[in-house]
Order: C-alpha cells, then structure tokens, then sequence
C-alpha cells in the first residue's frame, strides 16, 4: 500500500513537474538560442525541384530587437541588389531597377519557391505567437502555438523542441482551420561563435509545393550592434554597406 | 544592312548557348562556400537584351499618319531591338561611386539606329548611416502609384505600359537624412534637390536658365507610409503633393497619390487647327490597391484622374484636325499642318496617356499549378472617358538562373476619335529575353 502510494506521489509530482514549465518561457529560450537579438549574418536559399534541378540565391541580412530586419540580395546576378526591409508588420521590396521600395505581404515570396516574405524576414516567435499547449514528448517538445493577431502569416504553429538543446527540430505552419501550409524541419546543429550554437539548415516542404523543396542555409552569424535608421526606406538601396 | 531575319536565329541561338551552363544540375549536398558572402571594393553587373516585336498597325488611326505620313508604313512591322545595361559601382570608406548605362541597337521602320546614354552615374558621400549626400544624375521616383505617379515632379514620366522599365535621372544635387523614433511614428526622412537646367545639363527638365529646387518629407506613422512632397516655380511651374501606402492586411495593401500644379500650361487646338493657350491649376490624383489572394493570384488595380489631360472633345478635335491635315496632305502634297499636328502631338496630345481618367488593372498568377519561376498575367489600362482600351496578356519565365523569357502581347480596342482607337497599333507581340551577368 505504501508503495502504491509512493509511485502514485511520484507520477502526479513528474505530471506537475511538466505542467510547471512556462511554454512562453520557452519559446523566448528557444527564439534566443536560435538568434541574438541583434546580429548580422548571410543565408543560402535553394529551391529545389523533384527532378533534382535547383536555384539559389544568397542574401546578407541584419536584424534589430523583435521588429526590425533588413537584408540585400547578392546573388544571382538578375536579383542581386534587392533589399527587403520588415518594421514590425510592414514589409518592402526594392527592386534597382524599378528604384524605389514597394510594400509587400509577408504571403508573398521574393524567391519563389516554399519560403515566404516573412520566412526570409522571420522575427521571434514571441513576438507572434503565444503558446496554447505544451506536450511532453519524452526528448522533446511540442509547442503549440496561436498568433497574437490577424497580421500574422500562419494563424497556427506547432514547434518541436529538443529537451536538451532547447534548439526547434521540427515545424509545421497551419491554418485557422489546422491545414498544413507547410513543414520546416531544422538541422545540422553548428556552431557559429561567441555562443551561439543553432541549426545551420532549414528544409521546408509543403502540401501545397507536392515535390518541391527550399533549404536555408545560415553562415556567419555574429552579433552586432546596430542603428535604428539601418531599418529604414532610404537605406534599403545601401544595406550592402554594412558588409 | 544585314537582314534581321538572318540575325534572329543567332541570337536566340547565342541566348539558349549562354543558359546552358545554367541548366539542370544533378541534385547533392547542401553548401554555402565563405567566397559567395566576400565583399569587393566594386561591383559590375547589368544585364543583355533582346526584344523582336511584331506589331499590326491601323492604317486609318491618327497617330499612325502622323508617324508614317511621308514614309509610308506596313500593315504588319517588325522591329528588333537589342539592349545592354551596365551598371557598376567602387566603394571607398564613406564613399561610393555608381553608374548606369544603357546603350540600344534596334532596328525599326526608321531603319538601324544605336545610342548610349548614362541613365545614373553619382557620387554617394554617407558621413553616418542616416545621412547621404549625392552629386550626379540620378533617378529620384517619387510617389506610390505603379503605374502612374502625379508626383514624381523631378522625375521622367513611367511608361504604364511597362512601369518597371529603369529610368534616365536627371543631373543635380541631393541628400538624404533620416532619423527613426520609437512609437507611433518610427521615421522621418528629409530629401531636399536642386536641379540646374542650363544649356544641355537637364535641357529636357523644362525651360532653360533655373536653379530648380525640390524636396520630399518621409513619414513611416501609425505603419503608413507618408510623403509631402514639393516643387518650386522655376523650369517647372510650382508643384505640391502628397502620397501614402499601406497595408490592410498580411495580403491587402493601399496606395494613393494626389498633385496640384499651379499655373499649367496647355496649348489645345480645335478641329481647324487654330490653336489657343490656357493656364490653370491641374490637380491630379490617384488611389490603388495590391490584393494578394490564397492561391497567389496578385491584383493590382488603380484609378488615376489626370488634371493635366485633355478633355474627350479636346482629343477628338484634335484628330479631326489630324484628319484635315492629312487629307490636305494627300491632295496639295503641302505637309504645314501636318507638321502642325505633329508638333501638337510632341506638346501634349501624342503623351501615352493624354487624357483625364483612368483605369489600371494588373492581375498575376505566381506559379500556377505548381511550375515554379512562371507568372502568367494579364494587363488592361481602361481610358474611362472615351471607353477605348488595352489589353496585354503575358507570361514570364524565369526557370533557369538569370535568364528572364517574356512573352507579351498587346491588344488596342476604340472607335475612331478615343485614345486606343487612334493609336498607330493595333495589336503588337513581343518576346523579351534578357540575360543577367
């Protein structure tokens, strides 16, 4: 008897135990491990056909606090030079040629492909969502995730986050009505420097792209410090200069 | 002369071979060699082009006997022109020096012609991130419009047509300074110009012998994009405006421009030829709207009242009168109000679009039924007073790494007298390839 009640204390302890962790608390550790609050870094995009054919394009990019990202275009050649700039909610593209930024929706893609505007011009995933629900899944984590408004681009997520790491694995993006848009799966753990240890790859497939698939690939990222007018309208054609 | 039917083959020829070390590779490992993010003191880019088009003309439209009165045109044209774009830049400390060039070589009904012009070359002095000083030609793009822009007063007008094509800028001086806030308002940029219209520097601007100065206030309030915008009398008459964007949603964004130009002045002619000149305020306006659908589909529309245009029985006197003068042509062989009717069309009335109101619909599809890198669209630009318009259905591909294929048609409908229907084309197609480097 006193043994029933033994395992029983101890079950209903691990069960609270569990229900103790702040999932908001850990998404904010999750968004940190994967980047400083304020870096520099460069990304590959490939976009990769089902006969194997691909394209790439590779893009610097720097990021300020929660809403506040730009980053340039440096290859190919037909799209070096463009910049893209988010501030919170609102997104631009400047394309050279046309010589002036444009605004555009986070749903559309500059790159075409499965990788969206707001993918390339991702922020915390505090800053977006809050967590609904926490599953423990014995190595890991599952997050489930709501949008704290309408003007984010997926109403749903569901994180899967290693216990250990607190590093996300896995991430499916929903709709309102729980259809999967598409699936990131993050790999190839590395480390980058000056404590930032992060997957170095995102592959993304999606339903919707039935055999298509993109790939990001991070390089040296470094925090550093930066200034508010980076983020801005008239220096969107020279954020190359940062380089 | 070299027959451009025996050119054709080789060039497309020359393009395809220029590809094929783009083609499809067999698919490995992942990587992100150090040498593609390393930054070189400059740049060198730009881009070749090829573009043949094919175009039905209208034998009886006004623009057309303007255009071919003397030479005598075809039913059916060809053209082929060709385009190299060189841009490059070299970057020193706080530094950098940028140019443009575009030269052409197409041949036309006016036969071989070729010509380079420097559309940008600047000098960028940047003492902080939030200032920038520029000495040099530049191309400014003022306004919020896509396909028209009321107030772009130190610019070259777009072509609605094509509004992506680049620009020539003009010569002058100009800065930027920037300063971001938190709060409800995050930015203010101010950009003052100045541009000298003496002799052949910016001749094109406007009357000779000014010292133009112009500016542009920025605001990034309550997540709406805000210019105030101005122009002072000088080459120009004075002009005010004001222009905003915004978006609604993650896939709705909103757009408008408005314009007032003082003192505009406007030569319009009667159905004789007797011309008179007024002046007055022109104001100008604009709304529009981008809409971004669940399966990619992107609208683009906008509604643009032109104060500056001509009225509907301004433009039909005006091609009575081109009427007149051609038949005068035709019977005395004496070509003076012909060339009256040309001059009229050179102050105003041959513009691409020369009246009061009108409608801009754009709608893409980005990768229909999964082919990635091909958008099919369809464009019509609706004159709301006289009914005529156009309509240019197209596809781009854009399959293999820095190739761009399109394929465009253009399609003119109006009875005689409106706009459309008095333009020299029917109908044109085109194949556009262009070639990034």
């Amino acid at each position: 008897m006193l043994k029933k009640l033994f395992a029983f204390s101890l079950i209903a302890l691990m069960a609270s135990a569990a229900h103790a962790i702040d999932g908001d608390a850990l998404l904010r550790e999750v968004d940190r491990n994967l980047e400083p609050s304020s870096y520099e870094m460069y990304r590959k995009l490939i976009n990769i056909e089902p006969d194997g054919r691909k394209k790439e394009f590779v893009l610097y990019m720097v990021r300020k606090g929660n809403d506040k990202v730009a980053g340039v275009f440096l290859s190919p050649a037909s799209d070096k030079g463009r910049g893209m700039l988010r501030l919170g909610e609102n997104m631009w593209l400047y394309i050279p040629n046309v010589g002036k930024p444009i605004r555009i929706t986070s749903l559309q893609s500059a790159t075409g492909g499965v990788f969206n505007n707001a993918d390339i011009l991702k922020i915390d995933f505090g800053a977006e969502y809050a967590v609904e629900k926490l599953e423990d899944k014995g190595e890991e984590y599952i997050l489930h995730v709501k949008a704290r408004s309408k003007t984010v681009s997926y109403d749903r997520l569901n994180i899967w986050v290693d216990k250990t790491r607190k590093l996300p694995t896995k991430l499916e993006c929903l709709t309102e009505k729980a259809m999967l848009i598409k699936t990131l799966y993050y790999k190839e753990i590395k480390d980058f420097g000056d404590g930032i240890v992060r997957p170095s790859v995102i592959e993304t497939d999606s339903p919707l792209y039935k055999g298509y698939k993109s790939v990001m690939i991070f390089s040296k990222i470094k925090k550093r410090d930066l200034k508010d007018e980076i983020f801005t309208l008239t220096f969107m054609p020279k954020v190359d200069t940062l380089r | 002369m070299i027959p451009c039917r025996r050119l054709l083959p080789g060039i497309i020829a020359a393009f395809l071979m220029a590809a094929i070390p783009f083609s499809p590779v067999a698919a490995d490992e992942y990587s992100f060699d150090v040498s593609e993010t390393e930054k070189k003191d400059y740049t060198f880019g730009g881009y070749a082009e090829f573009r043949p088009v094919l175009a039905a003309q209208d034998k009886d439209a006004g623009l057309y006997r303007l255009k071919f009165y003397k030479s005598g045109g075809t039913r059916a044209a060809q053209e082929y022109n060709s385009k190299l774009q060189l841009e490059g830049s070299y970057q020193r400390g706080i530094s950098r020096l940028y140019m443009r060039l575009k030269s052409d070589l197409n041949n036309t009904y006016k036969g071989w012609n070729s010509g380079t012009q420097i559309y940008e070359g600047y000098l960028s002095v940047k003492p902080s991130v939030s200032a920038d000083i520029i000495a040099g030609k530049k191309v400014m793009r003022w306004g919020k419009g896509y396909a028209w822009n009321p107030t772009a007063f130190v610019d070259r007008p777009k072509n609605p047509d094509d509004p992506e094509l680049p620009l020539e800028g003009y010569t002058g001086f100009s800065a930027d300074y920037t300063k971001s806030f938190e709060g409800r308002l995050k930015t203010i940029t101010v950009t003052p110009v100045i541009l000298p219209v003496y002799h052949d520097l910016n001749d094109s601007f406007g009357s000779k012998k000014h010292l133009n100065f112009a500016g542009k206030a920025y605001f990034l309030f309550y997540d709406t994009d805000i210019d105030l915008l101005y122009r002072a009398k000088g080459s120009k008459p004075a002009a005010y405006g004001a222009d905003f964007s915004r978006n609604i949603s993650t896939n709705f964004e909103v757009h408008g421009e408005a314009a007032l130009v003082a003192d505009t002045p406007q030569t319009i002619t009667d159905e004789k030829g007797n011309t008179s000149r007024k002046v007055f305020d022109a104001k100008s306006w604009l709304l529009g709207l981008r809409y971004q659908t669940e399966i990619n589909t992107t609208y683009i529309a906008e509604y643009y009242h032109n104060g500056g245009g001509f009225s509907g029985a301004a433009i039909a006197d005006y091609f009575s009168f081109v009427d007149a003068a051609y038949d005068s042509y035709t019977g005395t062989g004496s070509d003076a109000l012909m060339q009256k009717a040309v001059n009229l069309g050179n102050s105003g009335y041959g513009a691409a679009n020369p009246m009061r109101e009108y409608l801009y619909l754009r709608i893409s599809q980005q990768e229909p039924f999964n082919i990635l890198y091909f958008t099919p669209a369809l464009t019509s630009i609706i004159n709301a007073g006289d009914r005529s318009f156009s309509l240019a259905p197209e596809i781009l591909w854009t399959r293999i790494t820095n190739l761009e294929l399109r394929l465009k048609a253009m399609f003119l409908s109006g009875p005689g007298g409106t706009e459309f229907g008095e333009k020299a084309g029917d109908a044109k197609a085109e194949l556009r390839a262009r070639y990034y480097f």
